[in-house]
């Protein structure tokens, strides 16, 4: 059979995908269930989110939020830490807790014929952690410890150096979800119980179930066994004072590094603002993905590395936008100076075949987001943490479609700022410092330790 | 267990191409998965990381697909993609919308057979650039980043295919030629030198002609001869110390082991479990959580189709011990062998590993590389229960034999110190 093989295969056929639908209901201690069938496999995926995260830790006690979601497993109910693991282990279900700046989340994977058993072992974790001293005091230890060891982390020295640089010590957001060395020496076990008792209530939180359960027994167990969870009040205030931006390279010296990691940004608007659409086709073209600007340039034709991208990054009541990437050192000034060229570029516009291709790509892959259990509770979760609207998921694919590229280059005008973009770079600063002389990236400051 | 009993079709095309096809209409997506059976095993000495690199070639456009066209015809089609390198395989893999199919099989059909007439030296020199930062980025800049290959340099005999890593040595990187590339390609890239699988939401006799159509017209190659092995043994414990930009010690304890699939090696991947699987583990119970003398610790059983090995891994806390650790960690392993493991410690693994096999299941990409998987190393891409059945039939008795068997045998020690710290 002959045939051409320099032609393209066209897409004709139209994709039909329906979006799993969720139902949402009330449990009587006022925790907000969402729930998303999905039976094909027999398993279940259940997040707890509360908002506890590190944002409203008061200064001086930057840490005890993540001390808490250290602590809060360390045995519960009629089990001791040990034993508390062990019962998960019997189970085969796969447990964690995690937190940010915005959310505590406690994260659970389990065999359908297990659900009632874990939930139960969830209840008890949220209504009657031990928060013994001696556990206690052994996480403490441990999170010292595992931020001593950050400080050799390149990638997390620049992104938590690059946010605090960003948002400045008045802002919540500046601060690393896990800890400050010399806040987390003072932390007492009682202020994580208080904090606990301040913050971990059922109306202060939200559950998301995936997977192969009917509404019926989804019903039945929470009612059984997380609805004796109790009510409580608490303060979600907390003030976020956007530092302004300004153009400045900060260094932060890394003696004897190969690379140095770069990160450079600014401000940007929250996820549930209007613009968010052409922000997302605008960043698609800029270096959301391998075939973006950014990475073309910087891979594909410098060479200086082996990825580069940018993001617009969401909290719940801040955001920003970053370009980043690792470079051999010898390139770092030459990388950056690519990276400014586009986000200069980029203000000029964007082409409609670009345009054309972004939205393709965001409109056909996205049935693909809704895969696994893990990817439809996040895209859930990020729709109820960002207040979106509730037809969100459903009015999607038209919501991108019916960007244009006025729309997307007014975003580009309103949304990248170069001429005010913080820059970190990590890396020998030895090294560093001669390359900066006499470029335009903004004044230069060393930060010999952060 | 039904669930992990997947279906498939199999069957060659006359240049040798082998075919899976797996019809799973969960979502209106489709995966496309190919492994040539070529890694870095087949490499030789001052070419080390070619197969590595030439993974990175294979995007960078063919005959009839120009440079970057190869991403974004996926990207635009709602695809993701990428590939990975080995000791034993190069994979290529894509997942996407249902209606993708024949775009993805036509780029991955253009560039298994008609790549060299769009390899040229621009792309060589750029993509060499890109893979040497790749090694800077994920080895030399990051800490304990040289451990892996400190080991199996160390571990392996200096002729086995394992004793170097698939990213290569720094200087090979820097020297592999055009012509070097191109011969890499003509032995190793063909179709009977590779097995395409298609799983998801497609119809069976469309996808049957597109690979038909894509395909059939390639040349296969000479079949490359099988690589002969010879397994040396360690014969004394070698101890290695490494000085690198970090805060704390870390010692690596590691012993050659069986294969993968080998009689073994199911036995000694509950072993690692036993020892640093969960709080209640040996090792991590007693150093981690009582002792307090390491931050972290981890055991795994590597292991592929020419050799393994089994590894042992403790950061030491500020101010404690490395010696003390390895005391306790040799301690531990002479009280496993002579007083065996429970049978309640044996029961949690297998629960464990039960349930990944089906957690793991959600991931059509995965899925599909599972059985290309199963169909190289087992020769049967249907492997799932069997590869369960081989846990679930290991008894307490095997745990102890197959600790003593290797972990009693000479090892390689690398101790890993910060620069600062003479000591």
């Amino acid at each position: 059979m002959k045939f051409d093989r320099s032609k393209k295969p066209s897409i004709t056929s139209k994709l039909i995908f329906k979006m799993p639908s969720h139902d949402k209901f009330v449990l009587k201690n006022n925790l907000d269930v969402y729930f998303i069938k999905k039976d094909v496999l027999p398993i279940i995926k259940i997040n707890i989110i509360i908002y506890a995260g590190s944002k409203f830790e008061q200064p001086g006690k930057k840490g005890i939020s993540n001390l808490l979601t250290m602590c809060i497993d360390e045995g519960a109910g009629e089990f001791d830490s040990l034993q508390l693991s062990e019962q998960f282990d019997l189970l085969g279900v796969q447990f964690s807790v995690s937190g940010n700046n915005d959310t505590i989340q406690l994260t659970l994977q389990t065999l359908k014929e297990n659900f009632g058993k874990a939930l139960e072992l969830i209840g008890k974790i949220l209504i009657s952690p031990h928060f013994d001293e001696k556990d206690f005091k052994r996480e403490k230890r441990k999170i010292l410890t595992s931020l001593k060891q950050l400080k050799d982390d390149p990638d997390y020295l620049a992104s938590t150096s690059f946010k605090s640089l960003l948002f400045g010590k008045r802002n919540p957001y500046s601060f690393p979800f896990l800890g400050l060395e010399k806040d987390i020496n003072s932390i007492t076990n009682k202020e994580v119980v208080s904090y606990y008792q301040n913050y971990i209530f059922p109306n202060n939180s939200f559950i998301v179930i995936v997977g192969d359960i009917s509404n019926k027994e989804l019903r039945e167990n929470l009612d059984k066994y997380v609805s004796s969870w109790k009510t409580g009040n608490f303060d979600a205030q907390f003030k976020s004072t956007d530092k302004s931006d300004e153009k400045v390279v900060y260094i932060v010296d890394k003696k004897d590094s190969v690379q140095t990691e770069i990160r450079t940004g600014h401000h940007a608007a929250k996820r549930n603002s209007k613009d968010y659409f052409p922000k997302h086709l605008l960043n698609t073209i800029l270096g959301g993905q391998f075939s973006s600007r950014i990475n073309l340039n910087l891979r594909e034709k410098q060479g200086y590395t082996y990825g580069a991208g940018s993001s617009y990054n969401y909290f719940k009541d801040s955001a920003y936008f970053s370009v980043s990437t690792s470079v051999g050192i010898e390139n770092s000034a030459n990388a950056l100076n690519e990276i400014f060229k586009e986000l200069n570029k980029i203000r000029d516009g964007v082409t409609e075949e670009e345009l054309k291709f972004a939205k393709s790509s965001i409109v056909r892959k996205f049935p693909l987001s809704f895969e696994t259990n893990s990817q439809v509770t996040s895209n859930f979760i990020g729709k109820v943490i960002y207040d979106l609207p509730d037809d969100y998921f459903d009015s999607y694919i038209n919501n991108i479609n019916s960007v244009t590229i006025e729309d997307v280059n007014k975003a580009a005008q309103e949304s990248i700022f170069p001429e005010l973009a913080t820059t970190v770079l990590v890396g020998d600063k030895e090294k560093l410092i001669p390359q900066l002389e006499g470029k335009d990236f903004g004044k230069v400051e060393v930060i010999n330790n952060f | 267990m039904k669930l992990l009993n997947i279906s498939y079709e199999k069957y060659k095309l006359d240049n040798g191409l082998e075919v899976i096809l797996h019809q799973n209409k969960n979502l209106p997506m489709v995966a496309v998965n190919i492994w040539y059976k070529v890694g870095s095993a087949q490499e030789v000495k001052g070419k080390t990381g070619i197969a590595h690199l030439f993974e990175h070639m294979m995007f960078q456009g063919s005959e009839n697909v120009a440079k970057e066209m190869h991403f974004r015809y996926i990207q635009e089609a709602g695809g993701t993609l990428n590939g990975s390198t080995s000791f034993d395989r190069t994979n290529y893999y894509e997942k996407g919308p249902s209606n993708f199919l024949e775009v993805a099989l036509w780029l991955e059909s253009d560039r298994m057979g008609y790549l060299l007439p769009a390899l040229d030296q621009d792309k060589l020199d750029n993509q060499k650039d890109v893979v040497y930062n790749e090694r800077l980025e994920r080895y030399d800049n990051q800490p304990y980043g040289l451990a892996w290959e400190l080991l199996i340099t160390n571990l392996y005999d200096k002729s086995h295919p394992y004793s170097w890593s698939t990213i290569g040595f720094a200087d090979d990187i820097k020297n592999y030629t055009l012509a070097d590339v191109k011969n890499f390609f003509r032995t190793y890239y063909a179709p009977n030198n590779a097995t395409l699988v298609i799983a998801g939401d497609f119809k069976r006799d469309k996808a049957v002609s597109f690979v038909e159509k894509y395909f059939a017209d390639i040349k296969n190659a000479q079949i490359v001869v099988p690589l002969k092995i010879s397994n040396g043994k360690l014969t004394q414990n070698k101890i290695i110390r490494h000085k690198d930009n970090v805060q704390l010690e870390r010692i690596y304890l590691s012993w050659l082991s069986d294969k993968a699939y080998g009689k073994d090696d199911a036995a000694l991947d509950i072993l690692s479990d036993l020892l640093t699987g969960s709080k209640n583990s040996r090792l991590y119970k007693t150093l981690v959580f009582e002792k307090e003398i390491a931050q972290d610790v981890t055991a795994f059983q590597f292991s592929g189709k020419y050799g393994g090995h089994f590894t042992i891994v403790a950061t030491v806390k500020p101010g404690k011990s490395i010696d003390e650790i390895k005391t306790k960690i040799f301690n531990i392993i002479s009280d496993l062998i002579k007083n065996g493991i429970s049978s309640k410690e044996l029961e949690k693994s297998k629960t464990g590993i039960k349930s990944s096999f089906i957690f793991s299941l959600q991931n059509l990409d995965s899925l599909a590389d599972h059985l290309n998987s199963y169909n190289f190393y087992l020769n049967e891409p249907n492997s799932f229960s069997y590869d369960l059945e081989r846990y679930n039939k290991v008894e307490e008795e095997d745990i102890i034999h197959v600790t003593d068997k290797y972990l009693s045998n000479p090892y390689i020690e690398l101790r890993v110190v910060p620069k600062d710290n003479e000591s």
